[in-house]
């Protein structure tokens, strides 16, 4: 046994658990993939509704631009902005872009500050 | 093939979403640049390339998704049976999802209100 072995953990401390910045992409990006699994039958419904007439289709736009719908649709717009911008960087390391560590943390930043103004300016943008 | 199983799922789970990219970004578009109001939306997804995409991009979306939450799945829950019941009911979801959005774009194509079948 080596001399400078640190003593094992007794309990497990959470706050003394680091997560780095490409591990919270990471999760990030499952996290809100399952998410975006609980947008897909709200979506349909939706499509279905916006081609049921004009009736329908201006209803649709009036509830998507309601307050107590804000919250929802930031979490929903917030998911897919993550999972796409956080795709598009899974998908330029696998052709051999950005892997490299101090690009890949400051690509995983991008990202998740990306999301977020997304989220933001496309409640912005419905309102 | 298993399509849904080792390499060719992660080759399906990347080629899906570059499909699903694709029709985002022209959805995207067409929020931003294209005509508003329901006229215009209407027409788009009633002619034949924007059902074409539109169906193309939730059969896309069906098959990322499921590859995806496979793999949370098969990550997280250990028991068989409820591993099953659990792919089980992402496929019912998921299919349901397609069929709802081909029925949709169906009636809307057959049933247009400005007068047709």
């Amino acid at each position: 046994m080596r001399e400078t072995a640190r003593p094992a953990p007794r309990f497990l401390r959470l706050w003394n658990i680091r997560f780095p910045i490409g591990a919270i992409a990471s999760i990030g990006h499952r996290l809100s993939g399952v998410l975006l699994l609980f947008v897909l039958p709200p979506l349909a419904l939706a499509l279905e509704r916006s081609l049921h007439g004009p009736a329908a289709y201006a209803g649709l736009l009036a509830e998507l631009r309601s307050p107590w719908l804000a919250p929802w649709l930031f979490i929903a717009a917030w998911a897919l902005a993550q999972h796409v911008l956080a795709g598009i960087r899974h998908l330029l390391m696998d052709v051999g872009i950005g892997w490299r560590l101090r690009q890949a943390r400051a690509s995983a930043w991008m990202v998740l500050v990306a999301a977020l103004l997304a989220a933001a300016m496309t409640l912005g943008w419905l309102a | 093939m298993r399509l849904f199983a080792g390499q060719s799922a992660w080759l399906v789970q990347r080629l899906s979403a570059l499909v699903v990219l694709f029709v985002l970004l022209l959805g995207v578009g067409h929020l931003l640049l294209g005509r508003g109001g329901y006229d215009a939306w209407h027409a788009l997804a009633t002619s034949a390339h924007g059902a074409v995409l539109i169906v193309v991009g939730f059969a896309a979306l069906a098959v990322h998704a499921f590859i995806g939450a496979r793999d949370v799945v098969l990550d997280y829950v250990h028991a068989p049976g409820l591993r099953i019941a659990l792919l089980a009911l992402l496929g019912t979801l998921l299919l349901g999802v397609l069929t709802r959005v081909v029925l949709t774009l169906a009636a809307a194509g057959t049933a247009s209100p400005l007068g047709g079948a």
